[in-house]
């Protein structure tokens, strides 16, 4: 079995929104997700578009264009679709995350944990 | 009815835009139109990342060295093989015959992003080449109107160029360029 590619932090939260989005995944709803994702942050959607480049040839996900519609001016969205690459490389960011996360917990306790996350969080967006 | 961008602007946009992505690319953004302000602001933001995002995916380092290689040698030796080698000698006569190079370089590189994969034909790379030293030829052109010290000799140029038409035109052969989608894609 094919060892998945490493991935970025930014890929992480572009392939959980070509994920959740399923069929709905193309440039403007995969940008909408990544900017809820990665609140307080601002995205831009070039950077997804890059993004998406990226992972569609390190085979993390594939695409294709849809029927044209009246609202995009008559012009096809390109949906993408998470291949089973993709859905390795991002159970094992998570089963890193998941790893920092006890790490955290074992040494600052659940509660420490919980406040020390929080506390970045208030950081980062303040 | 929903608010659009102008025709003028999505023609302007289209013209940016690699032809490879345009069709979605504009059409996300018409999605998101609400006024001129953002959909400056997007494309602003989009068309530079599509443009670098386009020649990561149809430039291969190593070809562009061989090419690179292949051109600058063309002008050296033809320089060298023409009678006109005292540009070799001179302080910045190596240089001046890297500007013609390096020109053809960023014309191929850009030539490439804005190739449309739909359309193939066996004359591509030999066209291709000819159109990037025909844009060498004109910043030539313009030095030699502007600062003839930074110019290349017209023969020199003209021979040089005819033997990096054969070489980067071979190269292009023998190493195409897969412009296609890698997985899946249409």
């Amino acid at each position: 079995m094919a060892q998945p590619p490493s991935v970025g932090q930014f890929e992480q939260l572009v392939l959980t929104a070509v994920l959740t989005l399923k069929e709905d995944a193309y440039g403007v709803t995969i940008h909408e997700k990544v900017g809820e994702l990665a609140r307080p942050k601002s995205i831009s959607l070039g950077a997804v578009y890059v993004t998406l480049d990226r992972l569609e040839d390190k085979g993390l996900v594939s695409s294709w264009l849809s029927e044209p519609t009246a609202e995009r001016g008559g012009r096809a969205k390109r949906c993408y679709r998470m291949e089973a690459l993709g859905e390795r490389a991002l159970q094992e960011s998570t089963a890193t995350a998941q790893r920092i996360f006890d790490a955290l917990v074992k040494a600052l306790g659940k509660e420490g944990a919980r406040q020390w996350g929080k506390r970045w969080g208030k950081e980062a967006s303040g | 009815m929903k608010a659009a961008p102008s025709k003028a602007a999505e023609t302007v946009l289209g013209i940016l835009i690699p032809p490879a992505c345009r069709e979605e690319v504009l059409g996300d953004l018409h999605e998101r139109y609400t006024g001129p302000l953002r959909y400056f602001g997007d494309a602003l933001s989009v068309v530079p990342c599509v443009i670098v995002s386009r020649i990561r995916r149809t430039t291969d380092p190593q070809v562009l060295l061989m090419e690179a290689f292949a051109l600058y040698l063309s002008f050296v030796g033809v320089a060298r093989i023409s009678g006109q080698s005292s540009i070799l000698y001179e302080p910045w006569g190596l240089l001046r015959l890297a500007i013609p190079t390096a020109v053809t370089l960023i014309a191929l590189v850009l030539a490439d992003a804005y190739a449309d994969p739909a359309k193939r034909s066996p004359i591509k790379p030999m066209v291709q080449t000819a159109f990037c030293i025909g844009v060498a030829f004109l910043s030539q052109a313009t030095f030699w109107a502007t600062n003839p010290d930074l110019a290349v000799p017209l023969r020199i140029m003209l021979y040089g160029a005819g033997l990096s038409l054969v070489l980067v035109s071979a190269l292009r052969v023998f190493f195409p360029k897969d412009d296609n989608r890698p997985r899946g894609a249409t």
